[in-house]
């Protein structure tokens, strides 16, 4: 069946589009134009492609146990700060995304993360899978054995834990934390095994180089949340060396110690280290105002934040690699810290340059839930409304800011840009992210109107696989969703060594992680 | 059961449900895959559920909630503990290979340098594992009061009898370097378990420590996991008003049976060949494993096929500390799986 939206305006940047055009697809992909079967009447609207969240916390074992830790958290709308399976898909696809990733799964755990993917229906889903903090990998680092035997691990972790690309959370720090250990920053070194997290990022980036996986290294630094820790941010950036590597939640290492509190924003600098290192991409893990809940496989950061949980309540979840902590929070606008970080973000997200570069996160729920979404492109795109959420905010806070001096809006091209075909490309997704014949009929319609975050809370229309699934935040027919993941080649070797390892050590094979097959799996392939 | 009798089973199961007004899910022994069906099959009927095992484990969940907690999985504390406190009985009723799961008779493989140091703590009439350990003797009804001496000792506070061994103990498990503090709900009351937690606290202070607790009976933690993921809530949660409701005292299968509240049962027991444990009469479906005996048949009674055994299935692994995928042992299509049975239960309701 042929279908096609008219009179639309067609924003593509990923192909150079921005035009009224009509948009024609069939059997689940863009097509070139024809005669149509199906016509819809868009006039006025604004076309995208399905958007594309690479960062938010959707799945697995520490966000369900903040559901379980929490259940008063729930709010009269029937989900809060971790919504259900089913509610994630439904809020998503009803702001236009369709793909979601989720970015801390311990390859022990992924079996139950990818059962809670695919119980979220009508987005696509994938996971990051974390390491950096195992004993096995520190064993092979500490032994010299970096350049050849890394990149079979994380190739045999990929497979067995069907992941799309990796995470390193902090690494080294849990580990550490194991021997006693309660700061840990760039250059510390692992107790027993003398590795530093800077040498654990290297060999995780050259691995994911050598195997081909299209992500870059997603990393979760050091400090995270500590006034100064943007050296950290730097020093981490310089550390890099020109290969390519993912910052997450930028917004987390943004803070200097200027001002009356030793807290202040150090967003323009980063932004500027972001500017001008091209082999850097980062997003943003903004803040906004209200009761959520951290949830985090940083386990050290989380254990000393067990003092600042609101309500009064933690659960922190120690295991082979990791880990995990859950610690609700409340962002307040009266609170000077909160503001700087709010402030912090969206100055990130405006002085970096480059909308290829920095993506749309909250780092959900750790800044917001995702649900906060439509309120944060609104800020973006307009700073009148900027201005007036900045008048109810303390003085104090945003004079160790430059927030209130930025005038820049973005436009639908660089929204288009850092919501669907960046993330695209930096996963490694042809066919998604863009409007081209032959992708994906992923698609969101939105009807401008003067409240922008009620224009994107509902989409006017959104398309998954070219099946209409929500019109104006109403579901139709409820589907699946694929899962993706990569699944790079190694030498076989690496089985026999973990199966001794993990025989000897944990007393259980390695095997018995292994998330089984399943037709929802789709193979993101790796480059050659 | 030959495919045409399943088909009138289901429909007759179908009839029976979709004609009550308050139904109740009970014992919910089963895979994943089994409890997602049956809370989906919850939400569409406006049924309660729970599991056998829910008590202990809402009691647990409870603490955990009310004051949070540090833990760790089995296999890392097999690796990393060079002090390990059993604290109360029931520990090889919660899982008969502990001994040999947490490697107690060897040194932590990850600290081999390590002498593992393994305490027990009022483990009343339960066997010692031979040779490894050092026991502080008392039944369970005194572990909150013997945590409380051995917390204040730990605090250098002064203490209203003396117990011999406390202060060994205590200074052990100061001087761990990676202690952990297992137990099992079910076999220790509410408050013991927040003593151990707040011992683990206080020990964190200076050491590193972690609590672990054993999973419990017929899967109740995998079916918890699903729980939550599906509906927000664990076991005893009602879709009798539309949106789930969580209340671990309304919504006990066996209350709701014995006072009346409920008209009908859906008995799950796919793991086990369990039988309601309840005298009073209620229209009932059963769904359960090869050999189950009733005290009164059953309206509908469906022989399934046992997670693990007879069908590959996700549960609860207490080695792992985690879900896992288990392949069947004996595959055979002979008997019909609990979400199959349900998703045929579901697609012949009345609309």
């Amino acid at each position: 069946m042929l279908s096609v939206l008219r009179g639309g305006r067609v924003i593509d940047p990923a192909n150079g589009r921005d035009e009224t055009a009509d948009l024609c697809f069939a059997d689940g992909r863009i097509v070139a134009g024809g005669g149509a079967d199906v016509a819809y009447d868009i006039t006025g609207c604004v076309v995208l492609a399905g958007g594309i969240d690479i960062h938010s916390h959707i799945a697995g074992n520490n966000v369900n146990t903040a559901r379980l830790l929490l259940p008063e958290l729930r709010g009269r709308d029937g989900f809060g700060p971790a919504p259900i399976a089913r509610e994630i898909g439904r809020l998503y696809a009803a702001m236009g995304f369709t793909t979601v990733v989720e970015p801390a799964i311990s390859p022990g755990l992924a079996v139950q993360a990818h059962l809670e993917l695919a119980a979220i229906p009508y987005i696509d889903k994938a996971m990051l899978c974390v390491l950096g903090n195992e004993d096995y990998l520190l064993h092979l680092l500490a032994a010299g054995e970096g350049e050849a035997a890394v990149p079979d691990y994380a190739a045999r972790m990929l497979a067995g834990s069907r992941a799309i690309g990796i995470k390193l959370i902090n690494p080294g720090a849990a580990a550490a934390f194991k021997a006693n250990v309660r700061r840990y920053g760039l250059d510390d070194e692992v107790p027993r095994y003398g590795t530093s997290s800077r040498r654990i990022i290297r060999a995780l980036q050259r691995a994911v180089d050598a195997l081909g996986i299209p992500h870059s290294v997603h990393l979760h630094c050091s400090n995270l949340g500590m006034p100064g820790n943007v050296e950290t941010a730097l020093a981490t950036i310089a550390a890099a060396e020109g290969d390519r590597l993912h910052l997450a939640h930028l917004q987390f290492y943004a803070y200097g110690t200027e001002g009356p509190r030793g807290f202040s924003s150090a967003a323009p600098g980063l932004a500027e280290a972001i500017n001008a290192n091209r082999n850097v991409t980062a997003d943003v893990g903004q803040v906004m105002f209200g009761q959520t809940v951290t949830i985090s496989s940083d386990v050290l950061r989380q254990f000393n934040a067990r003092g600042m949980a609101h309500p009064r309540k933690s659960a922190i979840m120690e295991g082979v690699g990791n880990g995990g902590g859950i610690v609700p929070y409340h962002y307040r606008r009266t609170n000077f810290f909160n503001v700087v970080q709010f402030a912090a973000g969206l100055e990130l997200f405006l002085l970096i340059a480059d909308p290829w570069r920095v993506f749309f996160t909250t780092d959900h729920p750790n800044g917001a839930p995702f649900t906060a979404y439509p309120d944060l492109l609104a800020l973006l795109m307009d700073r009148d409304l900027r201005a007036r959420w900045l008048a109810d905010l303390p003085e104090a806070a945003l004079a160790v800011t430059t927030l209130a001096s930025i005038t820049r809006e973005y436009d639908w091209g660089e929204i288009a840009t850092m919501t669907r075909a960046a993330p695209a490309r930096l996963l490694g997704l042809p066919d998604r992210g863009h409007l081209a014949p032959g992708a994906r009929a992923d698609i969101a319609v939105y009807r401008p109107q003067a409240d922008r975050a009620a224009m994107f809370r509902n989409a006017a229309m959104v398309f998954k696989d070219g099946v209409l699934i929500m019109r104006d935040g109403v579901a139709g027919a409820e589907s699946a969703g694929r899962v993706l993941a990569v699944r790079p080649t190694y030498d076989a070797a690496i089985d026999r060594r973990l199966g001794s390892f993990f025989n000897e050590t944990y007393g259980v094979p390695h095997t018995a992680f292994d998330v089984p097959a399943a037709d929802r799996f789709e193979t993101v392939p790796c480059r050659t | 059961m030959a495919e045409a009798a399943l088909d009138q089973a289901i429909a007759r199961a179908a009839t029976l449900l979709g004609g009550s007004r308050c139904a109740v899910i009970a014992c919910l022994g089963t895979d994943v895959a089994g409890a997602e069906a049956a809370i989906a099959m919850a939400r569409r009927i406006g049924a309660v559920f729970d599991h056998a095992a829910s008590a202990a484990a809402l009691a647990e969940l409870a603490v955990m909630r009310e004051a949070g907690w540090v833990v760790t999985s089995p296999i890392e504390a097999r690796a990393r503990a060079d002090v390990v406190l059993l604290v109360g009985a029931g520990l090889v009723a919660a899982w008969p290979e502990y001994a040999v799961g947490l490697g107690l008779a060897g040194p932590p493989p990850l600290v081999p340098e390590a002498n593992r140091r393994v305490f027990r703590l009022c483990p009343g009439e339960e066997p010692v594992p031979a040779g490894i350990v050092e026991t502080i003797a008392g039944y369970a009804e005194q572990l909150p009061v013997m945590l409380g001496l051995l917390r204040a000792t730990l605090a250098g506070r002064p203490v209203a009898r003396a117990v011999p061994g406390i202060t060994a103990l205590a200074e052990a498990l100061r001087a761990a370097r990676y202690g952990v503090a297992v137990w099992s709900a079910a076999a220790i009351e509410p408050l013991a378990i927040e003593m151990v937690c707040g011992l683990v606290d206080d020990l964190n202070g200076t050491t590193r420590f972690a609590g672990l607790p054993l999973p419990g009976a017929d899967n109740v933690n995998g079916v918890t996991q699903a729980a939550a993921w599906c509906c927000g809530f664990p076991p005893r949660t009602s879709f009798g008003r539309g949106v789930p409701e969580h209340d671990p005292w309304r919504f006990d299968a066996t209350r709701l049976v014995e006072s009346g509240e409920a008209d009908a049962v859906l008995w799950i027991s796919a793991l086990t060949a369990a039988s309601p444990p309840w005298t009073r009469r209620l229209p009932t479906v059963a769904l359960s494993a090869p050999g189950t005996a009733f005290a009164t048949p059953p309206e509908v009674a469906i022989t399934v096929g046992r997670p693990g055994h007879d069908h590959a299935g996700v549960l609860h692994a207490p080695r792992l500390g985690a879900l896992a995928a288990h392949p069947a042992v004996a595959a055979s299509d002979a008997l019909p799986t609990v979400d199959r049975v349900i998703g045929g239960i579901m697609a012949a309701l009345p609309c």
